[in-house]
């Protein structure tokens, strides 16, 4: 479903993000990107929407390497990806129902078909009886319900979460991540960077693990960190 | 369909939750394309008095009596003929007594000492009064005129004033159309500007939308839809202000009538027409320029250089 190809990331000033990353993320798996801070996972995550480019390498995302995407081409390519981000980026002016149901009028779905999407899967995220409240109205959790049923609700076939869970509490991050197992489970592909040790270690998932960029442990069914480390 | 539907909604929800800074855009378009629309309509103002003031008698030929110190009897009659020929005069009339008569009871009907004093009517000189086809000429003519020094007692001319009445008009002319287009401009980019600060207010909304997967023109038309009712709203409000500004003015200068402050609506209807759409276009262009950095930014666009760096990893 994703494949990296020796992808390297250079910034402006000469700051390598991430150097020589080969990844290949089969259809409906569910990949853990672990490490501290600036170890590369959330420019990885960032390279596989097209919020930037590669400097070196390629990314194919379902069979089409989108480092060569135009540019007006890159909307394509994430309407068939959910994203999911620890600050949750809801659009403030819209309400909870509007905001889940602009990733449908950007696929110009009509209103007959749009409604009974977005109060579906509302219910999925539990949150249908605050459809019309504003995201200022709602805790984190339920911002981050929020999030998840925009990134979920034209059924992509991958989500990539950004620390998902990063503003949340404890209790709360279990529920948000019971709903991505859920989603996982109906076939969508998930990655998601995050340093929650107790959720890698509760899921027992794909963990690939960076440091300074640098893929260090891909291992299946892991933890967040290695038994020797612990 | 649904999508123009949607697109035109946002534009609609928009204007109407950011009341505050879709305000402060229109009230910029208002003021500084009101600042232009005035300059302009006074220059129309100067415009019309100047004509108003080059138009009618220019020259006053006051003749020698005919049949006396030998001036022949229809040396009058002749000269009027001549001088109606002439390129430079636009038209050429005789007053003879009777009618300098009534023309001194019409100046000085309300003066008894006046009429008084006027005891035999046949006193008042006859004369031929002159329009000229351009208030320029007046020199030539009066030069040619002089050629006549036996039927020609003197020459009245108001056209030295006029002329200089119209250099000044000519250089207020200027001064309003230049004022106008550097208003004009200043509100283009006024406007634009505004309306890209209230853009990017909501750069992160435009962010948000791109990761949706919303293409630009997607993202755009609201904006731009927005920024046309913003420039159309404050070009309206600038055209309709103005207008009403110079009805008062025409009301309250009714009785003056040195000056016509009574501005045609055909100026208000052609120049309006044409704020309105100056005001639409600086909205849509000011929504482009302020979108289009932001919509670059979300792109995943390669900055130049980075290759470069790379090379020695």
């Amino acid at each position: 479903m994703i494949r990296l190809e020796d992808v390297t990331k250079v910034y402006e000033g000469g700051t390598v993000a991430v150097r020589d990353v080969s990844l290949d993320i089969p259809k409906g798996e569910f990949v853990f990107l672990v490490g501290p801070s600036g170890s590369g996972k959330s420019t990885l995550i960032r390279l596989m929407l097209r919020e930037e480019a590669v400097t070196r390498g390629t990314i194919y995302v379902a069979g089409k390497d989108i480092t060569s995407l135009p540019a007006w081409k890159v909307p394509f390519l994430r309407r068939s990806i959910g994203t999911v981000f620890q600050d949750f980026k809801l659009l403030p002016n819209k309400t909870v129902f509007e905001n889940v149901a602009f990733a449908l009028e950007v696929l110009g779905r009509p209103r007959s078909v749009i409604g009974p999407q977005v109060e579906q899967v509302l219910d999925l995220v539990g949150l249908a009886d605050k459809a019309e409240r504003y995201p200022r109205q709602l805790s984190g959790g339920e911002q981050q319900r929020v999030s998840i049923a925009r990134a979920f609700v034209n059924r992509p076939p991958i989500m990539l979460c950004d620390e998902p869970t990063g503003n949340l509490d404890p209790a709360t991050s279990v529920g948000i991540m019971k709903l991505l197992d859920r989603i996982n489970r109906t076939g969508t592909t998930v990655v998601m960077a995050t340093h929650d040790h107790a959720i890698v270690d509760a899921m027992q998932r794909r963990v690939v693990q960076l440091s300074n960029g640098v893929v260090i442990r891909d291992e299946m069914a892991g933890r967040y960190e290695t038994v020797g480390e612990q | 369909m649904s999508r123009v539907a949607f697109m035109l909604r946002e534009a609609l929800v928009n204007l109407r939750r950011n009341i505050l800074v879709v305000t402060g855009a229109v009230l910029a378009v208002f003021i500084s394309l009101g600042l232009a629309f005035s300059a302009l309509a006074v220059n129309e103002l100067v415009r019309i008095n100047t004509i108003a003031w080059q138009q009618g008698v220019h020259l006053i030929v006051w003749l020698n009596d005919a049949g006396r110190d030998g001036v022949p009897a229809d040396a009058h009659q002749n000269l009027l003929n001549e001088v109606m020929q002439w390129e430079e005069v636009a038209n050429a009339y005789y007053v003879d007594k009777t009618a300098a008569y009534e023309e001194y009871l019409d100046l000085f009907g309300n003066n008894p000492e006046m009429i008084e004093a006027l005891q035999n009517p046949s006193a008042l000189p006859t004369s031929i009064r002159i329009e000229l086809a351009d208030i320029e000429l007046y020199e030539q003519v009066e030069f040619r005129l002089q050629q006549y020094p036996q039927l020609i007692n003197r020459i009245s001319s108001a056209a030295q004033e006029i002329e200089q009445i119209s250099a000044v008009s000519r250089v207020l002319n200027l001064l309003g159309i230049g004022l106008s287009i550097v208003l004009g401009v200043s509100a283009m980019i006024l406007i634009a500007n505004t309306i890209r600060l209230a853009i990017y207010a909501r750069r992160d909304e435009v962010s948000i939308m791109k990761l949706v997967g919303a293409s630009n023109w997607f993202i755009r038309v609201p904006f731009l839809l927005e920024g046309l009712i913003e420039g159309l709203v404050g070009a309206a409000l600038a055209v309709f202000a103005v207008w009403v500004a110079g009805r008062n003015l025409a009301g309250a200068a009714e009785g003056i009538q040195l000056v016509n402050l009574q501005i045609p609506n055909a100026f208000f209807l052609r120049w309006g027409v044409v704020f309105l759409l100056f005001g639409a276009a600086a909205g849509v262009l000011g929504s482009l320029l302020g979108l289009s950095r932001y919509l670059r930014e979300a792109d995943g666009g390669r900055p130049a250089g980075v290759r470069r760096a790379l090379e020695p990893v």
